[in-house]
């Protein structure tokens, strides 16, 4: 069988059961495969699975109009997965409000509770993070000097048009007022010019310190090409380091950003 | 006819920096081609469609509008010089151009924008016909046309088979500007290429006649699952203009900024009593296409919407408006039950 017929299969069971009222799946349109959102099991028929999708759909978990229909399916390969749980180690779900249809390139994983999706990563994905070739580029940047890597980073970040797309597709910001958003005072220029567009860039990446899975669904959405991906595995790999702690393995772990213990290394505190 | 060979457009740019033009034209940048500022040696592509559009050109990301300095008790405001140096937009796609219309009624309507006017007057517009066409497009649904652009003061035309560029000028700018441009024109025997055949995807009033009767429908919602609220799609779009202004400064001097803005964003239309008019995605889908296909053509007789396929292109999500007026046709035409 093949992923496809096995989502449908599980998606018409799930419906049927009436386990969830949505399936959060992907559709075929064209020659595109596009977000799909099942209600019906007499709409499953387009329901079909995109090995290649590059959207995160743990972003629309921080929807509305998504939360209403909670409990919901959710199509995840494991960088989702990754997201998922870390929602819930974040107290943004709970186990009652999300399914996971696992799945990875052209293997179904099943239909998966949130401890059966961390139980998989930790079993079959255990070193899930960036690309080697992104992680060589962050050796690259940084053996250079402070003042080569901010004029890199000044570079990439003029193209910025301050669209937020980055934001729209990762399911770690779903702060409904986001600090580019706040204006009393407004501590971010909204203007898509230098100093705006450094601040904005280089807090987002501070803000996914630890929460960062490495889904690639920010790159992918940013209509400038900004290399969004090395800027966090900049930060996220010298947490993991640090804190020697992997976010998305465990929905009951605390988020390094937000947690303190008294073993915490405080080697950087000179 | 006026023609040049398609190998040669830089040197019609070139020629064109000589007189006087500052030249934006669709150049590679890495992957993707860009409407930007050309420069000897980049090759003019003619086979490709442009990331972004002619608004950037006529309405730039951020401008300042204003600007004043404090001194003690002085406070003195400072008069911007509009920059608006003599530009051509050169190749720039039929369904660019079809914005034009749009653009210049919003822009002067309860008030003469002297900033845009002067870009606007500034600018030559060469359009570009098209050949080919992808699966995002459909300027043939909105009232456009592959290969044509009234609003254009020249057009290119791709001739025998792709190697030749006609150039047919429409009005005094344009001729102007073949004239800037007359070393590198030869007068040819040339065919011009068939256009593009773009298939009309749906019946544009039949969706703004719809909207005017269904603020409250449930498709708004069934629509807009899949926007996930950024501003790719206003920001690409030739015809998006709304903005938002920002004061920025020291306690010595500021600026007024006049910054481009997405009715897609939650905070678009947040009051400052913590009331939001447009609470959901939803209610700002429907603000969207009503603006596009509703309110603008109540207004101004003219779509907000001339089928380039950007926001489709560059959404994370794919949503697509051709599909969502597409759906909205088909519902006009056969009602749920």
């Amino acid at each position: 069988m093949s992923v496809s017929e096995s989502l449908r299969t599980e998606a018409a069971a799930l419906l049927a059961d009436g386990r969830v009222t949505m399936i959060i799946a992907s559709r075929r349109r064209g020659h595109d495969c596009v977000p799909g959102f099942f209600t019906n099991a007499d709409q499953l028929d387009a329901l079909d699975h995109d090995p290649d999708q590059q959207l995160n759909p743990a972003a629309y978990l921080r929807k509305e109009e998504i939360r209403r229909q909670m409990p919901v399916a959710v199509v995840a390969r494991p960088a989702v997965i990754r997201s998922i749980v870390l929602l819930a180690a974040e107290s943004q779900i709970t186990d009652d409000d999300v399914v996971i249809l696992g799945v990875d390139g052209q293997t179904f994983h099943g239909v998966l509770d949130l401890a059966a999706a961390a139980a998989l990563l930790k079993a079959q994905y255990p070193d899930l993070g960036p690309d080697d070739d992104v992680l060589a580029r962050v050796d690259e940047l940084n053996a250079m000097s402070a003042e080569e890597r901010a004029a890199f980073w000044a570079e990439q970040f003029a193209k910025c048009t301050r669209c937020y797309a980055c934001r729209a597709a990762c399911p770690a910001c779903y702060c409904t007022r986001c600090i580019v958003e706040r204006n009393t005072p407004q501590w971010i220029s909204t203007a898509a010019l230098e100093h705006g567009n450094y601040a904005w860039n280089v807090i987002r990446a501070f803000h996914l310190a630890g929460r960062c899975t490495a889904c690639g669904a920010c790159e992918a959405a940013c209509p400038q090409g900004i290399p969004l991906m090395l800027l966090n595995a900049c930060v996220g790999r010298t947490v993991e380091a640090e804190f020697d702690a992997k976010v998305g393995y465990d929905p009951e772990a605390e988020p390094v950003i937000g947690a303190w213990r008294e073993e915490d290394k405080e080697e950087y505190i000179r | 006819m006026k023609a040049l060979d398609t190998a040669k457009l830089s040197d019609l740019a070139a020629a064109l920096a000589e007189a006087g033009y500052r030249v934006i034209a669709p150049v590679s940048d890495g992957e993707v081609l860009r409407l930007a500022e050309w420069t000897a040696g980049d090759e003019i592509r003619t086979d490709g469609f442009a990331v972004n559009s002619i608004k950037d050109i006529l309405l730039p990301r951020s401008e300042v509008i204003a600007s004043a300095t404090i001194d003690g008790d002085a406070f003195s405001l400072t008069d911007v010089p509009v920059e608006a140096p003599k530009t051509v937009a050169l190749g720039v796609r039929c369904c660019d151009v079809a914005a034009l219309a749009m653009l210049d009624a919003v822009f002067n309507w309860d008030y003469e924008d002297a900033f845009y006017n002067a870009r606007r007057e500034a600018t030559t517009v060469v359009a570009l016909a098209c050949t080919t066409c992808d699966e995002q497009c459909f300027c043939t649904s909105v009232g456009g046309a592959p290969d044509a652009a009234p609003a254009a003061d020249a057009i290119l035309r791709p001739a025998d088979g792709g190697a030749k560029l006609a150039l047919e000028t429409q009005t005094d700018k344009g001729a102007a500007l073949a004239d800037a441009a007359a070393g590198v024109l030869a007068d040819l025997d040339v065919k011009p290429d068939p256009p593009a055949d773009v298939p009309v995807i749906f019946d544009a009033e039949a969706v703004t006649e719809w909207c005017a009767g269904n603020f409250e429908s449930d498709l708004w919602q069934a629509v807009s699952l899949g926007c996930l609220g950024c501003g790719a799609c206003a920001y690409a779009c030739p015809t998006c203009h709304c903005f938002d202004m920002q004061d920025e400064g020291t306690r010595t001097a500021a600026v007024r900024l006049r910054n481009w803005d997405s009715c897609g964003f939650g905070l678009f239309t947040q009051h400052a009593s913590g009331h939001n008019p447009r609470p959901e995605q939803a209610h700002r889908w429907r603000q969207r296409v009503m603006h596009k296909f509703s309110y603008l053509p109540e207004r101004f007789e003219v779509l907000g919407c001339t089928g380039c396929g950007r926001c489709a292109r560059l959404c994370p999500a794919n949503v697509a408006i051709s599909e969502v007026c597409r759906q909205i046709d088909q519902e006009a035409k056969a009602p749920a039950p």
